[in-house]
Parts: structure tokens; C-alpha cells; sequence
């Protein structure tokens, strides 16, 4: 028994294959989902997927923000931006993330502060998506 | 044999001018007419010195057509690669459209019943609005810049005698000049346009736009784009891009609505050689939702979340489709310039023959008298 699990960008299909497993965040905190799942809706926060593949691999990919229903054993995900952990560069993640803190330490007033806030999430989830679960 | 040959050159005048705009003529022009006079009247050494420079612009003339024409003929083949790649763009992104409507669509029946208070939904009383244009980066594309620049200025005055306030994001470089000209027009933003538009150039329009209406500062944003047609038709349109509708349903701006859920797409295919367009209407397959499908949130905040999805999805398609109908134009635009210059390069040839011709003939007459002379 498994999950058939799709993740959609405005761009591209990022993800469309079977899995065993996935651990998804949520806006309300982070969610297993397994064969047989209850039907659910759900909207998705910046944060990292988990996918646990046929072989007992576990993979990540950083999503950035949107949505996620399931259904049948079938996951559907519409984020904004995704990013597999293997085909992000450390290096460049790690300039980002100090970038993006930076920015948020000089940020002045509050529409600047939470653009640099969102940025700081967008970069620290591309950083914590590269460290994989062995 | 004179009186004919000048004829023929009057008569070829006219043909030369008409497709040649070029300030290159008015330099041919004072070699040719002297050299018709001394011709028909007396031949001698210097007027074949006149006729000698006569030719050898002529030729240099001949040789710059023809390399304007190579450029030209490279430039059609690009924009029509870059058409097919553009069109590639727009076919990827289609998956996450159909099912981000088909989810819309089913997620607003089941809260049919429920009083949902969306802040990008609110339907306000209009006096400010946000016009969101899209141009392109460069020219030699015909009209293609110049007709969504005529329909933001025909949509200002409209507002204007509305009595409605109106602000101004401009995409791309062709608009960022145009209104950059005029401070008379209020621009809240200028973005740069890139070579293939990517979620993140339409993440940071929505943004924009996102900001804008829900403090309130616009009660309605327009998008303003050339709708991708076919190859040889490009329609600048206007779309309501905020407040959205609840059914996931795309207004213009008279409330007619553009059903997103039936889309056409054009598929690029090659023909005996020739590029054509085949249209194939797309029905998206609506999958009803299980009736005991749990909510993880409370609904108001999956539609917040999944309407800024929305909004990104219909501006980066809104950026895909400019850049099609831009290269489409380019492509028509390089097309046209290539057998113009063919022609013109034909024509020159003609001319270029004639003054040889001519040439040729006077010296034969020179070769007679002095034979004559001889006698």
C-alpha cells in the first residue's frame, strides 16, 4: 500500500511518484501522513517535506508556503516554490541565510521587518532542507 | 536609345522610394542625376568618373541590404525558437492551474453554507485602482509594445472621467521609459522584466499587489497584458486581478467572466516546413471531493493560504503569455523586415544593372566617334 504523492509549482511538476511516507508542515504544526489517511485539506507553511521513498530513503524538499489535500491515497501539493534537498548548493543556502539575517537585524518598520522575517523562514528551511535524516 | 534608357530610369525611381525609408536614398539621389546628363549629351572622361561612383555605391548599398537581411532572417528564426520554448513554459505550468481551480472550485462548494470573510475577496466601493502593465524589454516587434501602452493610456482616461484615482506597476523596460517620461502618471512600482518569467517575478507582483489591496490603499487591481492568440494575433486585454472571485472564475473588467476551468492552448507544430498552430480546447475534469473531507484549519485560513497561490498562478500566466505574444510579434516583425529587404535588395540589383549598362554603352559610343575620328 502506498501514497501517490504530486507537488506542483506555477512552473513545474517538482515531485510525481509514489511514496511510502511523508512528513508534511502544516499552519498548524507538522503532519504524518500514511496509507489510508482520512480525507484532510490543508494549508501548507514554509517549511521542509519529508518524503520517505519505497526503499526506506528518506528525501527533503523545502516548500514555500501553499496548500495540500489528500485524498484516496492521493497527496496533492500547490506550493509557491520547491526545492529538492539534493539540488540546493550549501554554500549558496549559507550566504542566503546570513544575508537574510542581516537584512532582518537592519530592518526599520514593520512592512520591512516582516519581508525580511519571511525571507529569513524562505532561507533557513533551504538550509535545514540540504541536512538529510540518515 | 538615350531617350529610352532615361525613361527607364524615371521609372525606376519610383519603385526604389517606396520601399526604402532609409536616409541612404538622398545620397544616391545626386549621383544619378548627373550622371544621366552628360550621358545623353556629350560622353566624356568625367562623367564616366560620376558613373564609376554611381556603381560603387550602389554596390556597397547592395551588400549592406543584404547583410540587414541575414540579421533579420537570424532574429525570425530566435524569436520562433523562443516561441516554442515560451510555449513549453506555459504548457509545465498547466498541471498546477487545473488543479489549483478544480481545489478552489470544490473547497468554496463545501463552504457554500458557511459565511467566509476573505480579505482578497472583499468586494469595496472603487476609488482607487491599481493597473498593473505589462511590456516588454526590447523592440523590433512591430506594435506589440506600443499596443498595451495605447490601452493603459485609453484605460487612465477612463478613470480619469470616472473621477477614480489610479496608480501604475509597470513591468518591463519599454513601459518603465514610456512612464518614467511622464510624471503626470502616478507609478508605484517599476520591475524589471527577465528573459523567461519565473515564479518569483510573479511572486514579487503579487506581493506588490497583495500589499497593496489588503491595506487598503487600492480597492481594485487591473492586469494588463497581451493575450497570446495565435502567431500572427496578439490581443492586449485587461484583466480583474483583485478583489478575486471566490469560484476561482477570472473577471475583465466589464464583469464578463473568462472561464478558467476551459482553457485553449496552442501547440506549435511543424508542417512541410512551416510553423503552424493547432488549437485543442482543454476541459478540465472537476473530481468531486469526498464528502467527509476534514479541514485541518479553520476554511478562512486554507483560502488564505490558497488564494495568494491563485494570484501568483494568474500573474506569472498573464507574464508567460506577454512574453509569447512579444516573441510571436518579433517573429512576424523579423519576417516582414527579411522580404523587405529581399525586395529592396532586388530592386537595387535592377538599378545596378541599368547604370552598368549604361556605362558599358558610353564607352562603346566613345570607341565608335573615336573610330570615326580615325576616318
Amino acid at each position: 500500500m502506498t501514497l501517490n504523492l504530486c507537488v506542483l509549482t506555477p512552473n513545474r511538476i517538482v515531485w510525481d511518484s509514489e511514496v511510502k511516507e511523508i512528513i508534511l508542515s502544516t499552519n498548524s504544526g507538522q503532519i504524518g501522513v500514511l496509507p489510508n489517511h482520512a480525507p484532510i485539506a490543508t494549508a501548507v507553511d514554509i517549511g521542509i517535506l519529508r518524503i520517505r521513498l519505497l526503499k526506506d530513503q528518506w528525501l527533503t524538499m523545502a516548500l514555500m508556503g501553499g496548500f495540500a489535500r489528500i485524498n484516496n491515497n492521493e497527496i496533492t501539493v500547490l506550493v509557491n516554490d520547491a526545492e529538492k534537498g539534493s539540488d540546493i548548493d550549501p554554500q549558496e543556502a549559507q550566504q542566503t541565510l546570513e544575508i537574510a539575517e542581516a537584512n532582518l537585524n537592519k530592518a526599520e518598520g514593520k512592512r520591512q521587518t516582516i519581508e525580511a522575517n519571511l525571507a529569513l523562514r524562505r532561507a533557513r528551511t533551504r538550509v535545514e532542507a540540504i541536512n538529510v535524516i540518515s | 536609345m538615350s531617350c529610352s534608357n532615361l525613361t527607364m530610369l524615371v521609372s525606376s525611381k519610383p519603385s526604389l522610394s517606396d520601399p526604402s525609408n532609409l536616409s541612404f536614398r538622398s545620397v544616391l539621389n545626386p549621383f544619378q542625376l548627373p550622371t544621366q546628363n552628360p550621358a545623353s549629351c556629350t560622353p566624356s572622361r568625367s562623367s564616366s568618373t560620376q558613373i564609376q561612383c554611381g556603381l560603387r555605391e550602389l554596390r556597397t548599398r547592395i551588400e549592406s541590404v543584404k547583410n540587414t537581411q541575414k540579421i533579420t532572417e537570424a532574429m525570425k528564426l530566435v524569436a520562433a525558437a523562443k516561441v516554442r520554448r515560451a510555449q513549453e513554459a506555459v504548457v509545465n505550468g498547466r498541471p498546477f492551474s487545473e488543479t489549483l481551480v478544480e481545489v478552489l472550485y470544490n473547497i468554496n462548494e463545501q463552504l457554500q453554507t458557511e459565511d467566509v470573510d476573505i480579505p482578497l475577496t472583499k468586494v469595496r466601493p472603487v476609488k482607487k485602482v491599481a493597473l498593473v502593465v505589462i511590456t516588454g524589454d526590447r523592440g523590433l516587434c512591430g506594435g506589440f509594445n506600443n499596443a498595451i501602452i495605447k490601452k493603459a493610456e485609453a484605460r487612465i482616461r477612463e478613470l480619469k472621467e470616472l473621477g477614480l484615482q489610479f496608480t501604475v506597476i509597470s513591468v518591463g523596460k519599454k513601459g518603465n521609459s514610456y512612464f518614467i517620461r511622464r510624471p503626470y502618471i502616478p507609478v508605484d512600482k517599476f520591475l524589471e522584466g527577465g528573459t523567461l518569467p519565473t515564479a518569483k517575478e510573479a511572486q514579487a507582483i503579487a506581493d506588490d499587489v497583495f500589499s497593496l489591496f489588503v491595506s487598503e490603499e487600492v480597492d481594485k487591481v487591473e492586469l494588463l497584458y497581451t493575450k497570446f492568440v495565435s502567431l500572427v494575433k496578439s490581443d492586449p486585454v485587461i484583466h480583474t486581478l483583485l478583489p478575486l472571485s471566490p469560484k476561482g472564475e477570472i473577471c475583465d473588467i466589464n464583469g464578463v467572466c473568462v472561464d478558467a476551468a476551459e482553457d485553449e492552448f496552442f501547440r506549435l507544430t511543424t508542417k512541410e516546413g512551416k510553423l503552424t498552430v493547432e488549437r485543442d480546447v482543454v476541459r478540465t475534469k472537476t473530481i468531486d471531493f469526498s464528502p467527509i473531507l476534514q479541514f485541518e484549519q479553520d476554511p478562512v485560513q486554507i483560502l488564505d493560504a490558497l488564494l495568494p497561490l491563485y494570484l501568483n498562478s494568474q500573474v506569472l500566466r498573464a507574464l508567460q503569455e506577454s512574453l509569447a505574444s512579444e516573441l510571436a510579434a518579433r517573429m512576424s516583425a523579423m519576417s516582414n523586415a527579411t522580404d523587405n529587404a529581399i525586395e529592396l535588395k532586388k530592386n537595387l540589383s535592377i538599378v545596378y544593372n541599368r547604370e552598368r549598362q549604361a556605362k558599358i554603352t558610353g564607352e562603346i559610343l566613345e570607341i565608335v566617334a573615336g573610330a570615326n575620328a580615325l576616318q
